[in-house]
C-alpha cells in the first residue's frame, strides 16, 4: 500500500493541473455570448429533432461482450503470474488454462458464425 | 528521515509530471513540423527560430480564445469532460520506469513515481478510465455529432482494449511479474550474443499487437474514427472550443507517451543500453547518479523514437472505416491475442521441460 | 494515518453511493457510481491487495459502468419521474430493507478486529496459484457460464432486433 503514496502526490498534482487549466481558461478568456454562438453546432443548419435518439444495438452488444472478454482476461493475470514458477509442476496448470480459453475460443466462434456484430 | 523521503517523493514525482507535460508543447511542434515534412511544405516557420516557439503561441491562443458553453449542453458534465480525460492520462505515468535508481543523501530513489507491483494492471486500469471523459463529454454536448463520436470512440476503445490486454498478459507470462521495473531488469543483457536481450526478439507478435492497439487506444490515426473531422466535424469534441478542446489534445499527447513508455519498459529493454550492461556502465562513470541520468536519457531516447512513428504513420496511413476498424479488433487482433498467449505459455513450458 | 485515510475513502464510498441512489438522472448515477468504485479500491489498497483493487478499477469502473452508461445513452433514459409507490415497489424496499437490517446485524454481532488485515505482498501469487489448484472446478464453470451468457445475449437481443425493423446496416 505504501507504493501507492507516491500515486497519491500525482493525483493532487493532476488536480492542480485541472483546476489551473479551469480557472486560466476563465480568467483570460473573453465573451460575449450572443445567440447563435450558443446554439447547437450542426454546420450551420438549423439543428433538426434532438440529439438524445436511441441508438442502434449493436453499440449495446459490443459493450456486453467487452465485459465478458474482460472478465475472461482478469482471469488470465493472475495465471500468468505463476505460470512460470509453476513450470516444473506439470502441465496442470497449462491444462487448465488451455481448457479455459477453448470454451472462450467457442464463444468467439459464435459470434462470428452467427454474424452478431455484423462484421461481414 | 521520514519527512526527507517525502519530501524528495514529493519533488521527484513533481518533475517526473511536469517532464510529461511539456511532451504537450513538443509535440505541438513535431507533429507540425513532422506533417509538412510528409506532406512537402514548410509547416509552421514564422515564430522563433525554425517556428520553435510556434507552440507557445499555440497555448496562448488557446487561453485567450473565448469560453462559450453551448446552451443545450449539461452544464456540469460538459465542464468536468476534458478534465475527465486528462486525469486519468496524468495518472497512468506513475507506473513508467524512468531509470534504475538515483541517491541522494545515502538513500536510493526509484526512478519512478511509484514502484507498483501491480505496475501493468494499473496502467490498463487507470487508462481504461480515459473513456468516460469521452462519453460524458460527447453526451453532455447534447449534438448528434457528438454522441455518435462519443458512442464510437468508446466502442472503438473497449473493442482495442481486450488485445491490449492479451498482448500485456502474454508479456506478464514470459517475464512472470507484473511490475514493469521487474520486466525491464530481465531485459539486461545480450540473446544469443549478437541481439539486446529485449521483450521484442522473445514476444515480436505480442509486440505488434500491443503497438496497434496504443494506435486505437490514443485515438491517432488510421484509428481517429472518434475525431473523424471528415464525418464527424470533431466528433465528441465537436461543441468544445478554447482551451477545453486544448485539453483534450493534451490528454492524447500524454497518452501517447505513457503507451510509448509501456512498449519501452515491455519490449524494448526499458533503460537498458543494448548490449551494455548496467555494471560495465557504472564502472566507465563512476557515479550511480550519472547512470541514473543515463538511463533517464535512455528512456526518453526510446520513447521520443516512438513518438517520431506516431507522428509518421498519423500522416501515412489513411483512416479506416467504422466495420472495418471493428473487424480488425474481433475478428483478427483478439484471436491472435489468444494465439500468442497459447503461443507464449506452449514455447515456455516446452523450454522449460527439455 | 491509516484509520483517517480508511475514513476518508469509506465516506468518500459512502457520499458516491447516495448519489448513485439520490440522482434524477441517470447519466449523473453512472457517474456517482464510478467515484464508488474509485472509493472501494481505495479501501482494498488500504487492505494491501493491490491486485484485487487494480481488478476492482478494471472490470467495475473500465467495463461494467461503461456498459450501464451505455444502455443509459442508447436509450436515452431521461430523467427518472416520480412513480407512486405500487406493489412491486413496496416488495422491492421490504427486501431491501431486509438484506439491509441483515448485513447490520451481522456487523454488530461479530466483534470487529480493529485493525486492518494486512495482506503480505507475494500472497498474490500464492492466491492465484489457490485458484488454479484448488478452486480449479469453479473456475472452468465460470468460464462455461461466460460462453453461456455470450450466447444467451445474442439470443435476447435478436429477438428484440425483429420487431424493430428498419434497422439498417
Amino acid at each position: 500500500m505504501e507504493a501507492f503514496l507516491p500515486v497519491g502526490f500525482l493525483l493532487i498534482f493532476a488536480l492542480l493541473l485541472c483546476i489551473g487549466l479551469f480557472t486560466v481558461k476563465r480568467l483570460l478568456g473573453p465573451r460575449n455570448p450572443v445567440a447563435s454562438k450558443l446554439a447547437v453546432y450542426e454546420c450551420g443548419v438549423t439543428p433538426e429533432g434532438s440529439a438524445r435518439a436511441p441508438f442502434k444495438t449493436a453499440f449495446y452488444l459490443i459493450a456486453v461482450l467487452f465485459l465478458l472478454f474482460d472478465v475472461e482476461a482478469a482471469f488470465f493475470f493472475p495465471w500468468a503470474l505463476v505460470y512460470r514458477q509453476s513450470l516444473s509442476e506439470g502441465p496442470a496448470l497449462l491444462i487448465a488454462m488451455l481448457v479455459y480459453m477453448a470454451l472462450l475460443v467457442l464463444g468467439l466462434v459464435y459470434i462470428f458464425r452467427k454474424d452478431c456484430l455484423k462484421l461481414n | 528521515m521520514e519527512a526527507m523521503d517525502l519530501i524528495v517523493t514529493a519533488v521527484k514525482t513533481a518533475i517526473i509530471y511536469l517532464g510529461m507535460v511539456q511532451v504537450v508543447p513538443i509535440m505541438l511542434i513535431v507533429e507540425r513540423r513532422g506533417a509538412a515534412l510528409i506532406q512537402d511544405r514548410p509547416g509552421p516557420n514564422r515564430v522563433g527560430p525554425f517556428g520553435l516557439f510556434q507552440p507557445i503561441a499555440d497555448v496562448i491562443k488557446m487561453m485567450m480564445k473565448e469560453v462559450t458553453i453551448p446552451r443545450q449542453v449539461n452544464k456540469a458534465l460538459y465542464l468536468l469532460g476534458p478534465f475527465l480525460v486528462l486525469f486519468p492520462a496524468s495518472l497512468v505515468i506513475a507506473a513508467i520506469p524512468f531509470g534504475d535508481f538515483f541517491t541522494l543523501f545515502d538513500r536510493n530513489y526509484v526512478l519512478q513515481v511509484a514502484n507498483i507491483d501491480v505496475g501493468i494492471l494499473y496502467v490498463l486500469a487507470i487508462g481504461s478510465l480515459g473513456i468516460y471523459g469521452i462519453l460524458f463529454g460527447g453526451w453532455a454536448s447534447n449534438n448528434k455529432f457528438s454522441l455518435i463520436g462519443a458512442m464510437r470512440s468508446s466502442s472503438q476503445i473497449i473493442s482495442y482494449e481486450i488485445p491490449l490486454g492479451l498482448a500485456a498478459c502474454s508479456a506478464v507470462v514470459w517475464y512472470g511479474s507484473f511490475s514493469l521495473r521487474e520486466m525491464v531488469s530481465i531485459q539486461e543483457g545480450t540473446l544469443l550474443g549478437v541481439l539486446p536481450n529485449w521483450g521484442i526478439f522473445y514476444q515480436p507478435l505480442g509486440f505488434l499487437l500491443f503497438f496497434i492497439a496504443a494506435f486505437a487506444e490514443t485515438n491517432r490515426l488510421p484509428f481517429d474514427l472518434p475525431e473523424s473531422e471528415a464525418e464527424l466535424v470533431a466528433g465528441f469534441h465537436t461543441e468544445y472550443g478554447a482551451m477545453d478542446f486544448g485539453t483534450f489534445f493534451m490528454a492524447e499527447y500524454m497518452n501517447m507517451a505513457t503507451m510509448s513508455g509501456l512498449m519501452v519498459s515491455m519490449y524494448f529493454g526499458g533503460w537498458h543500453l543494448p548490449w551494455i550492461s548496467d555494471a560495465t556502465l557504472l564502472q566507465w562513470l563512476g557515479s550511480r547518479n550519472l547512470l541514473a541520468a543515463l538511463q533517464v536519457l535512455t528512456v526518453i531516447v526510446k520513447i521520443a523514437v516512438f513518438m517520431l512513428i506516431f507522428v509518421w504513420v498519423r500522416w501515412t496511413i489513411p483512416r479506416f472505416r467504422f466495420d472495418q476498424l471493428m473487424r480488425l479488433a474481433w475478428k483478427n487482433l483478439i484471436p491472435l491475442g489468444l494465439f500468442n498467449l497459447v503461443l507464449t505459455a506452449l514455447i515456455l513450458y516446452f523450454k522449460g521441460a527439455a | 494515518m491509516r484509520e483517517t485515510l480508511f475514513m476518508v475513502f469509506s465516506l468518500f464510498t459512502i457520499a458516491a453511493a447516495s448519489g448513485v441512489v439520490l440522482s434524477r438522472n441517470p447519466v449523473y448515477s453512472a457517474f456517482s457510481l464510478i467515484l464508488s468504485f474509485f472509493g472501494l479500491s481505495g479501501l482494498y489498497l488500504l487492505w494491501g491487495s493491490t491486485f484485487m483493487a487494480m481488478i476492482q478499477i478494471l472490470i467495475y469502473t473500465g467495463a461494467i459502468v461503461v456498459l450501464f452508461v451505455f444502455v443509459v445513452m442508447l436509450l436515452n433514459l431521461q430523467t427518472v419521474r416520480e412513480n407512486s409507490p405500487n406493489l412491486l415497489f413496496l416488495v422491492g424496499a421490504a427486501a431491501a430493507v431486509w438484506l439491509f437490517s441483515l448485513m447490520i446485524l451481522r456487523v454488530l454481532t461479530r466483534a470487529i478486529p480493529n485493525k486492518a488485515v494486512e495482506i503480505p505482498t507475494d500472497q498474490l501469487r500464492a492466491i492465484s496459484k489457490l485458484l488454479f489448484t484448488r478452486y480449479l472446478w469453479p473456475f472452468e464453470v465460470l468460464s462455461l457460464f461466460l460462453l453461456v451468457m455470450i450466447v444467451a445475449i445474442f439470443a435476447i437481443t435478436r429477438t428484440q432486433e425483429i420487431p424493430q425493423g428498419g434497422e439498417k446496416k
